[in-house]
């Protein structure tokens, strides 16, 4: 016993060892976690000092230089584009990429700009962020609304459609944010105006490469539009990039991915800024998905023109756009009318006839009865049996005759698709377990030669003794029949 | 009205070119008056059913108020307007509807399908070289008349 509580005492032991292992497990886990932890928190607390820590490319040399380029080229009307055999050459086309590529980044930063904003304004109004999702929207609602708790009092209207207005209303009375104290508020608003101008800059970069498109990229802007011909090229990341793309690539490209939890995505129309398109936007909703990939298709095709810098004067784009529109008319044609169709000449059509296994069990119900086959044959050198007798009425030929051991030929219902042993044995069965034998019935034979005639009924049936083999038998049964 | 979709004849030679051309096609004659009001009505199914049938019969008005035409009024022995008369092959086929005169269909079809089954029966019959055959119309659909020769 005292083994036993020193051997309960020595697994207490041993479990508060695991825990004390456990926790320092725990421990370290912890301690990564903190590490983590303190790096998040390292951030949340840069976050919360500077927002120039976060959103650093307002800042960035690279960023000042690209956009003093766009304001000069802005402002000074360029020459006409030199037809050089690459396009990579021109100076002008890598201030294009440039801004492309800085309008992507300006992009991420406005992204991170506003999870920046969203963070800090969840305090005050939690579920503002779930209505609106648009991050400038947000930025210029988070500005207007400022600390404000009374939202009604301040007016949305420019700025967002009146059902999103309505929700935000609605949802500002039952959340359960505070107001924002002043230096959090004052980080908030300089984060919407960063955002904004970050948007603006955007813009401006956008324009720009827009206006050069019809130099960079003719044939695409014939196609597509200089607009959205910039912002494929920008979101490619340059002609030649657009130009590898496979079409159905360029379909998708800008396209706002919408899914929220539990939608399926076979629902929505996978069109992305082709959507945008005058072309697009002039076919019926029912056309839209046809036309776009169609679009998309010839776009591409503009596109690999474009990088090679092949047809700078954009005769390829027009002529693609004019088969475009073409295409699209030709859908929209309604189907010929229909002719009346005149008979067919009578008799001029063989009729088809029908086989199968339905026709042949019909046929059954009208084929030659064994009974009847047996009546129809005679036996040689005897007289019949006849219905009315000595030779008159109806003969019943071998039925009822010697040896053939049946008096009553009892009826074999309809050939069913039975395996011949299946059959056979469902016959001997039949026979033997007799319990439905109708008690008239009789196994003997009276015939005027021999008397009464006693024979086995199975052997009629070809059942044998039920011991004989029935391969080798005398009687010669055939396991199948076939009628030919 | 609709007798203007169909070809109308006035004289003997297109009657004979007619007769003559329609190859393996049944050649459904009508002789009557257009201003007749039941001449109007059997064109009226005759019209409609052009069509339908068009792959195995073809069908010509004749006018009956014409000169040259009264050779084949007399010839079939034609008093009642309209009267249809069937040709194949330049062959003139009998139809027995039940009524007295075979060699015609006296009056209009009551409806176009009764029409279009005449003339199927009409083409089969001749296809396997008969000279009469049997009418499909019930006899509920059959105009009756009754026959008079010379006032008997």
């Amino acid at each position: 016993m005292a083994t036993l509580e020193d051997s309960f005492l020595a697994d207490l032991d041993e479990l508060s060892d695991n825990e004390a292992e456990m926790d320092e497990n725990d421990g370290d886990v912890g301690n990564e976690e903190e590490d983590v932890d303190m790096d998040m928190a390292d951030l949340e607390t840069l976050n919360y000092d500077d927002l120039d820590t976060v959103s650093k490319l307002q800042k960035s040399q690279r960023y000042i230089d690209i956009m003093q380029k766009v304001e000069e080229a802005l402002g000074k009307d360029s020459d006409g584009a030199e037809k050089g055999t690459v396009l990579e050459d021109d100076p002008e086309y890598k201030l294009i990429v440039d801004c492309n590529q800085l309008s992507v980044d300006i992009e991420n930063e406005i992204a991170i700009v506003h999870s920046f904003i969203r963070d800090k304004y969840k305090l005050k109004f939690q579920e503002l962020e779930s209505l609106v999702h648009h991050p400038i929207d947000y930025a210029r609602v988070v500005k207007k609304i400022g600390n404000e708790t009374d939202i009604t009092l301040v007016d949305l209207g420019d700025l967002l459609p009146s059902a999103i207005i309505m929700g935000i209303s609605v949802t500002s009375l039952t959340t359960k944010g505070s107001p924002l104290p002043e230096d959090v508020l004052q980080k908030v608003l300089g984060a919407c105006d960063r955002a904004l101008d970050l948007d603006s800059a955007r813009k401006m970069v956008l324009d720009f490469v827009e206006s050069k498109m019809g130099s960079i990229a003719p044939n695409l802007s014939a196609i597509v539009g200089s607009a959205v011909a910039a912002k494929l090229v920008g979101t490619a990341g340059g002609v030649s990039a657009l130009a590898k793309m496979p079409a159905c690539n360029v379909q998708v490209l800008g396209h706002k991915r919408k899914n929220l939890a539990g939608f399926s995505s076979t629902s929505q129309s996978r069109v992305g800024y082709i959507e945008q398109t005058e072309i697009l936007q002039s076919t019926p909703p029912g056309l839209r998905a046809r036309a776009s990939r169609l679009v998309a298709a010839k776009s591409t095709l503009a596109a690999r023109v474009d990088a090679t810098r092949g047809d700078m004067s954009g005769i390829n784009g027009k002529a693609l756009r004019e088969e475009i529109r073409k295409k699209i008319e030709k859908w929209q044609e309604p189907p010929p009318a229909r002719q009346p169709k005149p008979l067919p000449v009578p008799d001029s059509e063989p009729k088809k006839r029908r086989g199968g296994r339905r026709l042949r069990k019909m046929k059954e119900r009208y084929a030659v009865t064994d009974m009847r086959k047996m009546a129809n044959r005679m036996r040689f050198g005897t007289p019949e049996e006849s219905s009315l007798g000595d030779g008159l009425g109806e003969g019943y030929g071998m039925l009822g005759q010697a040896g053939s051991n049946r008096l009553r030929v009892s009826s074999v219902p309809s050939k069913l698709k039975l395996n011949a042993k299946v059959a056979k044995k469902l016959k001997e069965r039949q026979y033997t377990g007799g319990a439905t034998t109708s008690g008239l019935t009789s196994s003997l034979a009276f015939t005027p030669v021999q008397g009464i005639e006693l024979c086995n009924p199975q052997q009629a049936l070809g059942l044998g003794s039920g011991t004989q083999s029935t391969y080798f038998s005398e009687s010669g049964t055939f396991s199948k029949l076939k009628k030919i | 009205m609709s007798s203007l979709l169909l070809k109308t004849l006035t004289k003997k030679e297109e009657i004979d070119r007619i007769i003559r051309d329609t190859i393996d096609e049944v050649l459904v004659l009508r002789f009557g008056r257009c201003t007749d009001t039941v001449c109007l009505q059997h064109d009226d199914i005759l019209a409609k059913s052009v069509t339908d049938v068009s792959k195995f019969a073809k069908v010509a008005l004749v006018d009956v108020d014409s000169e040259d035409v009264q050779v084949y009024v007399k010839y079939f022995d034609i008093t009642w307007f309209p009267s249809t008369v069937f040709f194949f092959n330049a062959h003139h086929l009998k139809l027995d509807s039940g009524t007295a005169d075979h060699t015609k269909w006296v009056g209009a079809f009551h409806i176009k399908q009764d029409f279009i089954d005449v003339v199927e029966a009409i083409y089969r019959g001749a296809m396997k070289g008969k000279m009469i055959v049997q009418c499909p119309v019930p006899p509920e659909r059959i105009p009756k008349y009754q026959l008079l020769y010379k006032d008997v």
